[in-house]
């Protein structure tokens, strides 16, 4: 084993496939900084060029552009507020508020500190985990992933604002989120929900445009109305030291991190949760650390540890989802269906043979996300601070900038004007919500969850009638689920309780 | 070979003399064809058309450039409306589409602004069997025994207008078979899990697509659609197990457009001579043994199927006395 793993090392630091992977995280690079030119996209447009590649190669050019792209996308979304990636919008709450406050530079090193460990954390999980995934993806049938999405919406209650008002807020939000999710036609009649007539919808509402919109588009009118740069009117030097402030801060929330980044590579081990999901769980994960009521209200406000907790986990997952497509040939998200594709034309059989034969490319594969990811981020912190100086520019130098590329991401969804349509509908949706003191973030759990939730929900009723309710795993998630929902009560009383303590 | 293409170039010159005086210059000399496919990067239909795309401008004369363009939406029915109405018949513009358009014109789908048989087809690249597989350690080795057993059989499906669902519904209708279709899966490969976790007895697919896990023995195939390939030639067909002669047709119906499993047309109106410059293009890229390399690496199997040949399955399937086509409407919605 232990020869598997340093034959997998000396794989990918041969000079072709160490070739091929920089060439990769060149592009992964633009990939995630751009936004909405998604990962996927790009890996299903790449390829064709991997038809002459080894595997080993191949692997090296298309993990090593996939494993950066939510690592630069969270600096867009960190820097702008704009999300990089699908994968990167929970970073925009805390890290483009830090922005604003004029810690660019420490949100930036946070963001990239986490998403390191994150990434180590996936790739570690991806060489360790291979002999007990098998029986830990059969054990999640559709009751279990249904749980799960439930799970995920409880997690509502910690992105709530504060008190009963705040969470009931929360909670609709993520109803309405629910709702636009059932836009299309449903898979289970084939009927056209919500479409209005129109084609554009049938498909239902792309999540890129829908992202964009809802967040991009409230901080450009802020920034405008301000008529200031992004960090204000604040003095310039805090900037410059910034990032390595934010990569201490990693170790600081040491802890943090960790968990949020086992909860992104659990999340991606998961065949049929998507990638969106782990960063908002991860998120929620991290206000629960807040340890009074102060410290809560400090998230969304900037608080590091609401850049670490997503950053992490929109990494980790990576190495996740590439559990089960290794192992089974059952992708663990859009991005590793194309990989799958990939590891077909290379005549790769994704299952037993890649845990025995191919050992070491499955295990050069895990070096692939080390490396990428210590690259990049050792890449970009030589000129992070440089990229943070971007946020004193003036906001009306910016702002046109920032437009175009608000827009023709949004378009790439679906190279269609409807594209643009949601993205200016959602724009003032999230402008509202902002406006009126509503939080975003349920919404777009909604949103999310809300085919997951539903389809699962179907097919555990048609296949089991009601006896899904009583299967163990069940249990124990409704369980997590009731736990995570009662959590910011708990914590509530149990400050009260502390704090007359010390009184 | 040679002499179909200088008789191409003679006659697409014939069409375009005006605008290419130079008598060795090729209508396609310096142009860029773009191939419009109805769904996003990294689907089958994707997958064909950049193949293609690579290979095509080794056989049209004057070796254009080829590109693909992706018009998702609607399961392709934006980019069937955008080729027949708005590109223009210049030769320039292929698209590439859902399979099961005729039958979303011939159900009167709200939306449809094309005519499937007024487009200038080029023909279909490749045919698509679909199959249905149940688990190996089932007690059932063929179709018979399955459906004298009695037993309720569970089929999981993405939805309705997809193979998994609709092929398994009229097994389910005509063939007298206790079957219980879930739908709900977000694509094969999670039917697959689901099959593996034992959620699932079955599902129905594409053979090219369910074919792996035939050799890794997680499922045996049990009956097919008309199209075929070798490999499951044998395997009995749903047409032919139809009690009566409405039964037949309307399964004939659902699977007449998998013979054309990857049509490629033209906007109506392009002039004849490209048609048939670009139908002897995708003949001879298609029989091209640097294509057929990269097919075989990607499991998928090119055949052509000439457009009058297409355009033949297209009348087939429209047709249709409207009783059958009501019947049919109750079974089968036009969908992914």
């Amino acid at each position: 084993l232990i020869d598997a793993l340093f034959q997998g090392l000396y794989l990918v630091l041969q000079w072709k496939a160490f070739a091929f992977m920089l060439l990769g995280i060149g592009l992964g690079f633009w990939v995630g900084l751009l936004p909405g030119l998604g990962g996927a996209t790009t890996l299903a447009l790449m390829l064709p060029f991997v038809y002459t590649m080894q595997p080993v190669e191949a692997f090296a050019f298309l993990l090593g552009m996939h494993a950066v792209v939510a690592t630069t996308g969270d600096i867009t979304s960190v820097l702008f507020g704009v999300p990089g990636e699908a994968t990167t919008v929970a970073t925009i709450l805390d890290g483009y508020a830090m922005t604003k406050k004029g810690e660019a530079g420490r949100a930036l090193g946070a963001a990239l500190g986490s998403s390191l460990v994150g990434a180590l954390v996936g790739a570690f999980a991806l060489a360790l985990a291979i002999p007990i995934v098998r029986p830990l993806v059969l054990t999640f049938g559709s009751p279990e992933l249904f749980m799960l999405a439930i799970v995920g919406l409880a997690f509502i209650a910690s992105l709530s604002g504060e008190g009963a008002r705040g969470t009931l807020r929360g909670f609709l939000a993520g109803g309405l989120g629910l709702l636009f999710a059932t836009v299309g036609q449903d898979p289970q009649a084939g009927v056209a929900r919500f479409t209005f007539d129109t084609l554009y919808l049938w498909g239902g509402l792309d999540l890129v445009p829908v992202l964009v919109g809802i967040f991009a588009i409230p901080e450009i009118i802020d920034l405008g109305v301000r008529g200031t740069s992004i960090a204000g009117e604040l003095p310039s030097g805090r900037l410059n030291k910034g990032a390595f402030e934010g990569l201490k801060d990693t170790f600081r929330h040491f802890g943090l991190t960790i968990r949020c980044s086992r909860i992104g590579t659990f999340i991606g081990i998961m065949p049929g949760l998507g990638g969106a999901v782990a960063q908002w769980m991860a998120y929620g994960h991290a206000t629960q650390s807040a340890r009074n009521a102060e410290e809560r209200k400090g998230f969304g406000a900037g608080d590091v540890r609401g850049v670490l907790g997503p950053g992490a986990a929109n990494n980790s997952k990576e190495g996740g989802s590439l559990i089960p497509t290794v192992a089974f040939g059952v992708p663990g998200s859009t991005s590793m269906a194309i990989l799958l594709g990939g590891f077909v034309l290379l005549g790769l059989v994704p299952g037993p043979d890649m845990l025995t034969t191919y050992l070491p490319v499955t295990f050069s594969m895990a070096w692939t996300i080390v490396l990428a990811n210590v690259i990049t981020v050792a890449v970009s912190f030589l000129f992070l601070n440089r990229l943070a100086r971007l946020t004193t520019v003036r906001g009306h130098l910016l702002i046109p900038v920032i437009l175009v590329l608000v827009f023709v991401g949004s378009f790439t969804a679906n190279n269609s004007y409807g594209d643009l349509i949601v993205t200016l509908v959602f724009g003032g949706v999230g402008y509202l919500m902002v406006l009126a003191g509503w939080p975003r973030s349920p919404f777009v759990l909604g949103l999310v969850l809300g085919k997951i939730a539903e389809n699962y929900l179907y097919i555990s009723v048609a296949r089991y009638g009601a006896a899904w309710l009583a299967r163990p795993f069940v249990l124990a998630l409704f369980a997590l689920a009731l736990l995570v929902v009662l959590y910011p009560f708990i914590q509530a009383r149990r400050r009260a309780a502390g704090g007359g303590a010390h009184a | 070979m040679r002499n179909t293409r200088a008789l191409a170039a003679v006659l697409a010159l014939g069409v375009f003399a005006p605008q290419y005086g130079q008598a060795q210059s090729s209508p396609y000399q310096g142009k860029t064809i773009t191939i419009v496919v109805g769904y996003k990067p990294g689907g089958g239909y994707d997958a064909t058309a950049r193949l293609l795309a690579r290979h095509l401008p080794d056989h049209i004369p004057g070796k254009p450039t080829v590109i693909v363009q992706n018009m998702p939406g609607a399961n392709s029915l934006i980019a069937a409306n955008h080729v027949y109405n708005i590109a223009k018949s210049d030769g320039l513009t292929i698209g590439t589409f859902n399979r099961n358009l005729p039958i979303a014109q011939l159900t009167n789908v709200a939306g449809v602004k094309f005519d499937m048989r007024k487009f200038a087809w080029i023909g279909s690249a490749a045919s698509e069997s679909t199959i249905l597989v149940i688990r190996n350690d089932l007690p059932y080795t063929n179709f018979q025994e399955m459906k004298k057993s009695g037993k309720q059989i569970v089929i999981g499906a993405t939805g309705p207008g997809a193979n998994t669902y609709d092929f398994p519904l009229l097994v389910k209708e005509f063939l007298g078979v206790d079957l219980k279709i879930v739908s709900g899966y977000s694509s094969s490969s999670d039917i697959m899990l689901a099959i593996e976790r034992k959620e699932a007895d079955g599902r129905a697919g594409s053979y090219s697509s369910i074919l792996p896990f035939i050799e890794r023995k997680l499922v045996r195939p049990v009956i097919r659609a008309r199209a075929t390939e070798p490999g499951i030639e044998r395997l009995p067909v749903d047409e032919d197990l139809a009690p009566t002669p409405r039964a037949k047709a309307i399964m004939a119906l659902r699977s007449a457009p998998e013979v054309i499993g990857r049509p490629y047309v033209m906007p109506p109106g392009t002039p004849d001579a490209l048609v048939k410059t670009l139908r002897a293009a995708f003949a001879k890229a298609i029989a091209d043994p640097k294509l057929n390399a990269e097919a075989q690496k990607a499991k998928t199997d090119l055949n052509f199927v000439s457009g009058d040949e297409a355009l033949k399955v297209i009348n087939e399937v429209l047709t249709q006395p409207k009783d059958i086509v009501d019947e049919l409407g109750k079974y089968i919605k036009f969908g992914s």
